[in-house]
């Protein structure tokens, strides 16, 4: 890879991996971190990405994912990404009370178990499909859904408050 | 239900929105933006090879007709012309003595 081409992948990427990074890690510091290894792997091993295993984005997004993951183990428990802990891991409900809404939000999100909020961003966010969050997560499409579908119904009990003003207010404007 | 329900969800979660990547990732990753006077002092660019070679080669063949001009001009102006040389036709010797000769 020559120098202007990692300058134009740097420049067309960073934003989506710097956003994915913060709302994982939930902090712009640890979102900078990640996505300046993310980038210094790429300067290293530009062989590491193969482009028939899909899109320099996803290549990407998946090393962020595991740089940021890293980040989250090194603050946590292990054991708390393991798939079948994470099957029946409901999180507790954050207080949502005071800040803006964007705030509690965030704080929702930053309550998921990893794997789920993974998917939740990847999907919410960047609206990956399911087969592209499969190929980033390293997981198979049957988990993804699952998880998928976990972090869905957890965000509804936590932003229920939100979601019912939010109905009132579109019921009001019809 | 289920539908209205995820666009709903969708719907609220795009209020959480974060800005783009700071510039100081920029210069982490990128390095520090020189200013102009820098790049003109310490600033390399790429030449490639071939364009190298025949610069070197245009140089070298302008120095050569330098070096072989030059001591062609020297060697003309130093030079003496005779084409319009012509030997004398009478000659008239006249010998001119001295005071001090003997006689």
């Amino acid at each position: 890879m020559t120098d202007p081409e990692f300058r134009e992948a740097y420049c067309r990427h960073k934003d989506v991996l710097y956003r994915f990074a913060w709302r994982m890690t939930g902090s712009p510091a640890s979102a900078e971190d990640a996505v300046h290894d993310c980038f210094l792997i790429l300067l290293r091993n530009p062989s590491g990405y193969n482009a028939a295993r899909g899109t320099l984005r996803s290549f990407l997004i998946g090393v962020t994912r595991n740089l940021a993951l890293k980040q989250l183990r090194g603050q946590s428990r292990f054991d708390e990404f393991d798939d079948e802990n994470e099957d029946n891991a409901a999180p507790s409900l954050p207080d949502l009370d005071g800040g803006s809404r964007a705030g509690m939000i965030a704080r929702a999100v930053a309550s998921l178990p990893p794997l789920q909020r993974e998917v939740l961003i990847l999907a919410e966010y960047e609206e990956m499909t399911l087969e592209e969050i499969s190929r980033v997560a390293g997981a198979e499409l049957a988990a993804v859904k699952s998880r998928l579908h976990r972090a869905r119904e957890n965000m509804r009990r936590m932003l229920a408050p939100l979601l019912d003003q939010k109905g009132i207010a579109s019921g009001t404007n019809r | 239900m289920e539908p209205t329900d995820d666009a709903k969800l969708t719907e609220l979660l795009k209020e959480w929105q974060i800005s783009g990547a700071p510039p100081s990732l920029d210069e982490r990753v990128l390095g520090p933006r020189r200013r102009w006077w820098s790049v003109l002092l310490t600033g390399t660019i790429r030449i490639p090879v071939p364009a190298v070679i025949v610069l070197a080669a245009i140089l070298l063949i302008m120095a050569a007709a330098l070096l072989h001009q030059r001591p062609a001009s020297q060697a003309a102006s130093t030079a003496i012309n005779l084409a319009e040389f012509q030997p004398v036709k009478v000659l008239n010797v006249r010998v001119i003595r001295g005071s001090n000769d003997p006689r």
